[in-house]
């Protein structure tokens, strides 16, 4: 068994999660699973677990840096003991709850910078949106888009520009603060390391 | 073509998006002249149960149920009388989503299907606290709260709405409904949340809160 944490992350937060690593914040392996397996819950279920039951074997310490994507995501945190990330999802873990709620009561469509490179993919491809159908969906449903700027990679000013014309929302860009998304990180470690104990007590 | 068919054709502008193909078959069912209430049973109906079966099966994504249940609201919309034609005789219900749940389709697809079916709905939208619920429902005489929630993190939210129904000695005379996807894909989260009954679909809604409303000894 490894002592380190394993993290097995959505990889729609891969640079976020490298970036704590660099800086000394986190330790142990990261792991990644692609962010487009969203799209198919699931696929999304059979690759955690797959990963999780593999894991198992080698690592004490595993945390789950998921929301609650899938309807049995929660089980798998149950069955394998493990942390997970208290949070209903990744924009949720970067900005934290109180800023999440204003955002949502703003009528924000929440762009991460992982997902802002593939929203003509998603948009059009896998949701089968056009223009047209877009700007009725988005407008009748949110206000603004809200590119949540992590400050590790450029602001993809011209994906965003094409993104809110597509679908007629104007745009701006927030700032957001590692430290957010580390205080969960820490949290999820810490009931990882208590189910641990509890298993070592067992 | 027949109601089937069209349900069918209906069932597939759901799945591929097309939000004015599917507005075209529900405009040529009314203007054949098909009364609206046999659109909504014969054509929308169908079509959604067999969405909610695929949502359950988990064979669409969270974004493709998102514009399908658009397209199932925009139909009802175009089917069911206008506000003020319409007859508010089963009383009056309180829905909202529960504290943190920001996903609003499923429950104002109820809140539709309910006031087309006599409901007086007060619907006081997303990220609603406990509080706010059981003080609406005694405010307006509401015999229902009917609470939706998307995942089982928020789920788990309207506990407090059952532990304050009950400290407050509401339990015979407010019932609680439950409902969202989560409900569908694990039923015991229900009697978890402390639930009095679920639809799995805005179509059942009417019949649960009928159900309810009468458990409450009311007509």
């Amino acid at each position: 068994m490894s002592c380190g944490t394993v993290w097995l992350c959505c990889g729609v937060l891969r640079n976020e999660m490298e970036e704590l690593v660099r800086r000394g914040k986190i330790g142990g392996e990261l792991l990644f699973l692609d962010s487009m397996l969203h799209m198919d819950p699931l696929k999304l279920e059979e690759r955690v677990a797959a990963a999780l039951e593999r894991l198992c074997e080698t690592s004490d310490t595993i945390v789950l840096v998921y929301g609650d994507c899938g309807a049995h995501l929660l089980d798998l945190v149950r069955k394998y003991r493990i942390g997970r990330v208290p949070v209903i999802n990744c924009a949720q873990l970067l900005v934290g709850r109180a800023r999440y709620r204003r955002l949502m009561q703003e009528g924000a469509f929440l762009v991460l910078p992982e997902w802002a490179l593939r929203w003509e993919q998603i948009m059009k491809s896998e949701l089968g949106l056009n223009r047209s159908v877009a700007q009725d969906l988005m407008g009748e449903h949110r206000g603004v888009l809200v590119y949540l700027d992590t400050g590790i990679v450029q602001v993809p000013q011209r994906q965003l520009q094409a993104f809110s014309s597509y679908t007629g929302l104007p745009w701006r860009v927030e700032a957001v603060d590692l430290d957010v998304m580390l205080e969960s990180l820490l949290a999820a470690r810490a009931e990882s390391l208590t189910e641990n104990s509890a298993r070592e007590q067992i | 073509m027949n109601a089937a068919e069209l349900s069918n054709k209906l069932f597939a502008t759901m799945i591929e998006a097309d939000r004015s193909g599917a507005a075209r078959i529900v405009e040529e069912a009314l203007s054949d002249g098909m009364p609206p209430q046999q659109v909504i049973a014969e054509i929308l109906d169908p079509a959604i149960v067999r969405l909610g079966k695929q949502w359950e099966e988990q064979t669409m994504s969270l974004a493709q149920n998102y514009v399908a249940s658009k397209i199932a609201e925009d139909t009802l919309l175009r089917c069911i009388p206008k506000k003020d034609e319409r007859s508010l005789n089963k009383g009056a219900v309180v829905i909202g989503n529960i504290e943190d749940d920001f996903h609003s389709l499923g429950r104002r697809s109820v809140g539709l299907f309910l006031e087309a079916a006599g409901w007086e709905v007060h619907d006081l939208g997303n990220d609603i606290p406990a509080e706010q619920f059981v003080e609406k429902a005694q405010e307006v005489g509401a015999s229902v709260i009917g609470v939706s929630a998307m995942m089982q993190t928020t789920a788990l939210n309207i506990r407090k709405v059952r532990e304050l129904l009950d400290q407050r000695h509401l339990n015979g005379s407010i019932k609680l409904a439950v409902g969202g996807a989560v409900f569908n894909w694990r039923p015991e989260l229900v009697a978890e949340v402390g639930g009095d009954g679920t639809a799995h679909n805005a179509v059942g809604a009417d019949e649960l809160f009928l159900r309810l409303r009468s458990e409450t000894g009311g007509r």
